[in-house]
């Protein structure tokens, strides 16, 4: 087995404080890694590291065997390491289709110069693209604005855009947060369905319930370092994890919809 | 040595003009989060109206009579003593009375409304504020130049100050010091006063400051008040320290003060003063002592002093323009949408042949003669301003970044363009023209092009690691600069005493499509015929842009530079693209500009005027194509002003007056402009005319007939139905027409847009989507 996406030792500060402290993970190739942690345990500080949206203070990130230390953020993207954002972050003045072609097209210095000539070129990307489309059910959507959708829609749009790359890994940053149980389910079904298409996950989420019944294998991260990680079964079982989540932040995981996490993890689910 | 700290010390006076300058752009900032524009032009405004007050006791009103009538005025002047001097502080009095109606004024009307609009509505607000001081100045103060005298320590001077062995005015000193003293004063307010606390909190969270129960928008009133205090009592001050400017070059002073406030990041007081001191001493060590020195360039010589507050601006943005404060409003708008452009081809097929036709007229001049005269030259102005809107289109609309530079980048296009078409030197009919190698002129414009695109680019450096608001400073103190480095600069240009260079008459396969017809009026058909196919062209490959992978780019960085990175958008150089072809497209109007006017000299290409061209291409709508249009229409010397003019002449000194309030309005009311408006009509129009019966003919012609029986009526003077040769007018009923249609249009605007406030804040573009 070889890791996809591999970290040593990373860390990140901002100023005295360590947002994320020597983490060392492994995301395999074809397996869908899931990174859980209470609100503020720096989750999305270590999506930002890795895609490079804020500095790597010490440590390194590697992606498919190559250290990403100064590699700018599009060019992560182009080599298949693609996010998506907690706030979503849409290309509001573009339509659904458009939003997902934006990801999927490569260009050339001299791309321009053929868009003077002739704008709706055949670009080859779009099959990958209506699947991304068809696969999350927006096919109907195609041609809105992305502001004309609910929220819920456009949550999945963003999942979308990220699969219309092809990535060989997908970062899915909080996918479930503001999803109804429903949708958090119909989601978990997607990304088992997105493993299938040779595209590895790893999944940020504070919702235990959802990353504990689809993750391979799983970290927990608190105040910025790794407390624990192992299979969901093991992680279930872990006492440290059932401290940093139940005994500091058990009537926040209440409202998040957590109720089916914390049944779960006392052992009925 | 000695002479070199001698002059640096003089320039402290400069130094605390900039400082008083720089503080009021602070206090703006802190109170409302706006940088300030304006500040220059505010200023400007009041050391006008003291000088007027001083000289002949004459006190104006910030704004103009716009009444047609002659028996019913808005009070504008008031002669308080006979057109003779009065009391100096009297003077003084009523010139910081004007500074705070300013204040008020500005607070109420442009920045309250604009409270929540996105960053690009701000600084337009207050560009269409300069826009309009510029205006309302030259109207009221015409082109005379003042000579002030100094206000603190008349004519005293220390002689060899410090042995340094040079004489230094006292009012210099007096002038550093009294910025300081200022400076203490309201380092004082801002720190011990309860307004002053509150301020700084709502400067670094509004949201916070109004839980707390202050009104974020009575701080705001007593922060601009104080800003346009600050910026009255600049004016005041400055005296001899500036020396004799026009308006437009007193209103530029805003770039040292910008950049001083830039130093002390838009919210330190002291270092903004340390810096403008600096600025100011720099400025006057360079221009007087370093161009003394055989190593300086000559070609520099002159624009040395205005090149100082750009490379400090430049530097500041560049090492610490991620570190500058931005503040977090409570909402913020997004800019409006830009529509995907359908059915381009189309147009052209249609509005080329008809445009035609209305610069040519009608075979044998059947009804209709064409525009002639003045008529055919504004027709032609407001197609190359149209060009020139397709470059703010693509830099601002599509990728979100204010250029106020692409006036620069049009006039280094037409003087090097003017460089390579010229032949020989002086001769007796122009002893000023200056002599070049003379190419055909379709390559003289390649290279004047590509030059401006060269310029374009490295303006876009700094573009590169700032954005937004910040990019807006950069490049309207690069416009300002390059003009008095390159344009004004006559070891620059080789053209003397404000000269022009001459542009012969193109020929395209040996037909005369220069400007000047045979009659020798700048009104050639076959020019504005070139001209239509150049807009043509521009428009379909802008559109092609929009519509391709370029514009899903593009509009990407637009809405979101972090989502476009991770969606593998080279985001550097995605910018980098858009300023290039704007640059060119900013060269081909540039170009097209002197062949129309067949001259170009450095006033063609003064800030001022790119500021106009930006105040209508904004009104029309600065994120489609059609805006650009329309902006060309409108803007001033256009075929719109022009019919203005012919009913009441002198409309064409209220061109910037009118642009600053139609960009404050837009702002305001619909800053997706008016195009969004016309696009739908225009379309539902065409499919309409073809398929509406005569019962629906009636319906609207009985909702509008009175506006077009008023505009046919307006159009119509002048048409004398008994003289057959007066009917070739026939078409202004038509224009007539439409312009008060337009004016309808734009107060049902009005309407629908305070009916709109009681409803949640729905998309005002859903019709792109339809």
């Amino acid at each position: 087995m070889s890791a996809l996406l591999e970290t040593t030792e990373l860390t990140v500060s901002y100023g005295g404080l360590h947002a994320n402290s020597n983490v060392n993970i492994k995301a395999e190739k074809g397996k869908l890694t899931g990174l859980i942690g209470p609100n503020g345990a720096g989750k999305t500080t270590f999506i930002d590291a890795i895609t490079g949206f804020t500095n790597v203070s010490s440590g390194r990130a590697e992606f498919n065997g190559n250290d990403l230390a100064g590699v700018v953020p599009s060019d992560r993207a182009k080599r298949g390491l693609v996010r998506t954002f907690q706030s979503l972050e849409l290309f509001e003045d573009l339509t659904v289709w458009d939003n997902l072609i934006v990801m999927a097209e490569e260009t050339k210095w001299w791309s321009f110069l053929a868009d003077i000539v002739k704008p709706n070129r055949v670009l080859g990307i779009e099959e990958q693209a209506e699947w991304a489309l068809n696969l999350l059910g927006l096919a109907e959507h195609r041609e809105k604005l992305t502001l004309d959708l609910s929220h819920g829609q456009r949550k999945l749009v963003s999942v979308a855009r990220a699969l219309a790359a092809k990535p060989s890994m997908l970062l899915l940053d909080e996918p479930a947060a503001g999803l109804d149980t429903v949708e958090s389910q119909q989601l978990g079904q997607h990304l088992r369905e997105i493993l299938k298409q040779d595209i590895s996950i790893f999944l940020i989420d504070h919702d235990m319930g959802l990353v504990l019944s689809v993750c391979d294998y799983i970290y927990v991260l608190d105040f910025g370092k790794i407390i624990a990680e192992g299979t969901p079964e093991e992680v279930r079982n872990n006492p440290e994890v059932k401290r940093a989540y139940l005994g500091e932040t058990a009537g926040e995981m209440q409202a998040e919809g957590g109720a089916a996490a914390a049944r779960t993890l006392s052992g009925e689910g | 040595m000695k002479e070199a700290i001698a002059y640096s010390i003089m320039g402290l006076g400069a130094g605390g003009f900039y400082a008083l300058m720089a503080m009021g752009i602070v206090v703006a900032y802190k109170g409302s989060g706006v940088i300030n524009f304006s500040h220059g032009a505010i200023a400007m405004y009041v050391a006008f109206q003291f000088y007027n007050l001083r000289t002949e006791g004459i006190f104006r009103l910030p704004w103009f009579d716009i009444l047609p009538t002659s028996w019913l005025n808005i009070p504008v002047k008031f002669s308080l003593n006979d057109g003779m001097p009065i009391n100096f502080w009297l003077c003084v009095l009523l010139a910081l009375l004007t500074s705070v109606l300013i204040g008020a004024l500005i607070h109420y009307l442009v920045f309250k409304p604009l409270r929540n609009a996105a960053p690009l509505g701000k600084v337009i607000g207050a560009i269409g504020v300069m826009t309009y001081f510029l205006g309302v100045a030259s109207l009221q103060f015409g082109s005379n130049i003042p000579n002030p005298e100094a206000v603190l320590f008349k004519d005293d001077l220390f002689q060899n100050f410090l042995g340094l062995g040079l004489p230094v005015s006292v009012e210099a000193l007096a002038l550093a010091a009294s910025a300081i003293i200022v400076g203490a004063i309201l380092w004082a307010v801002f720190r011990y006063t309860r307004t002053g606390l509150a301020t700084r909190a709502a400067a670094g969270n509004e949201k916070g400051a109004v839980l707390l129960g202050y009104s974020p928008e009575k701080l705001a009133l007593f922060n601009w008040v104080l800003a346009a205090l600050l910026a009255g009592l600049a004016g005041i001050l400055a005296g001899t320290v500036t020396g004799s400017l026009s308006t437009g070059k007193f209103t530029a002073l805003i770039v040292p003060a910008l950049g001083a406030a830039l130093i002390g990041s838009m919210s330190s007081i002291p270092l903004a003063i340390g810096g403008a001191l600096l600025i100011g001493s720099l400025q006057t060590f360079t221009s007087t002592w370093m161009v003394g020195e055989s190593w300086f360039p000559s070609w520099l010589q002159s624009g040395a002093r205005d090149a100082i507050p750009l490379i400090i601006i430049v530097a500041v943005l560049f090492l610490k323009g991620k570190s500058l404060p931005i503040r977090g409003n409570i909402e913020e708008k997004r800019l409006p949408l830009a529509p995907y452009p359908k059915r381009v081809g189309k147009y052209v097929a249609i509005f080329v042949p008809l445009g035609f036709i209305l610069a040519a007229g009608l075979p044998g001049d059947f009804l209709f003669a064409g525009l002639t005269g003045n008529w055919g030259f504004s027709f032609t102005a407001s197609l190359v301003a149209a060009m020139f809107g397709l470059s703010f289109v693509i830099l601002a609309g599509y990728v979100g970044q204010i250029s106020l530079v692409q006036i620069s980048l049009a006039g280094t296009a037409a003087f090097i363009t003017a460089r390579f078409v010229a032949n020989e030197g002086p001769s007796d009919a122009n002893p000023f023209a200056v002599g070049g190698p003379h190419w055909p002129w379709p390559l003289a414009s390649l290279v004047g092009i590509i030059a401006a695109v060269l310029v374009g680019l490295i303006v876009a450096i700094p573009a590169l690691r700032i954005r937004g608001v910040q990019l807006a400073v950069v490049t309207i103190a690069a416009s300002i600069s390059m003009w008095t480095l390159f344009f004004d600069n006559p070891s620059a240009t080789k053209l003397q005493g404000g000269s022009a260079y001459e542009f012969g008459t193109p020929h395209f396969f040996g037909v005369d499509i220069g400007s000047t017809s045979s009659s020798g009026l700048t009104d050639n058909p076959k020019y504005t015929l070139f001209c239509l196919i150049v807009l043509a062209g521009l428009c379909v490959v802008v559109a092609n842009l929009r519509r391709g992978s370029t514009g899903r780019r593009f509009l990407a960085v637009r809405a979101n530079e972090r989502a476009a990175a991770s969606a593998g958008v080279n985001v550097p150089g995605t910018k980098f693209l858009a300023f290039g072809i704007a640059s060119a497209v900013a060269g081909v109007a540039g170009v097209m500009t002197a062949y129309q006017t067949s001259s170009t000299a450095a006033t063609n290409w003064e800030y001022g005027i790119g500021l106009s061209a930006l105040a209508f291409c904004y009104l029309g709508g600065i994120t489609s194509i059609n805006g650009a249009i329309l902006g060309g229409m409108i803007a001033g010397g256009g075929i719109v002003s022009t019919f203005g003019s012919f009913h009441s002449p002198g409309l064409y000194s209220y061109t910037a007056i009118m642009g600053g309030l139609g960009m404050i309005a837009t702002a305001i009311i619909h800053p997706a402009g008016q195009a969004s408006i016309f696009q739908p009509l225009m379309r539902h129009f065409g499919s309409w005319l073809l398929v509406a019966r005569g019962k629906e003919w009636g319906v609207v012609l009985k909702r509008l007939w009175p506006f077009l029986l008023g505009g046919g009526a307006w159009g119509a003077i002048g048409i004398n139905p008994w003289r057959t040769d007066s009917w070739n007018r026939g078409w202004m009923i038509v224009l007539g027409i439409l312009i008060v249609l337009f004016v309808r249009n734009i107060v049902t605007q009005v309407k629908a847009a305070k009916a709109a406030k009681a409803l949640p804040d729905t998309n005002s573009l859903q019709e792109v989507t339809a």
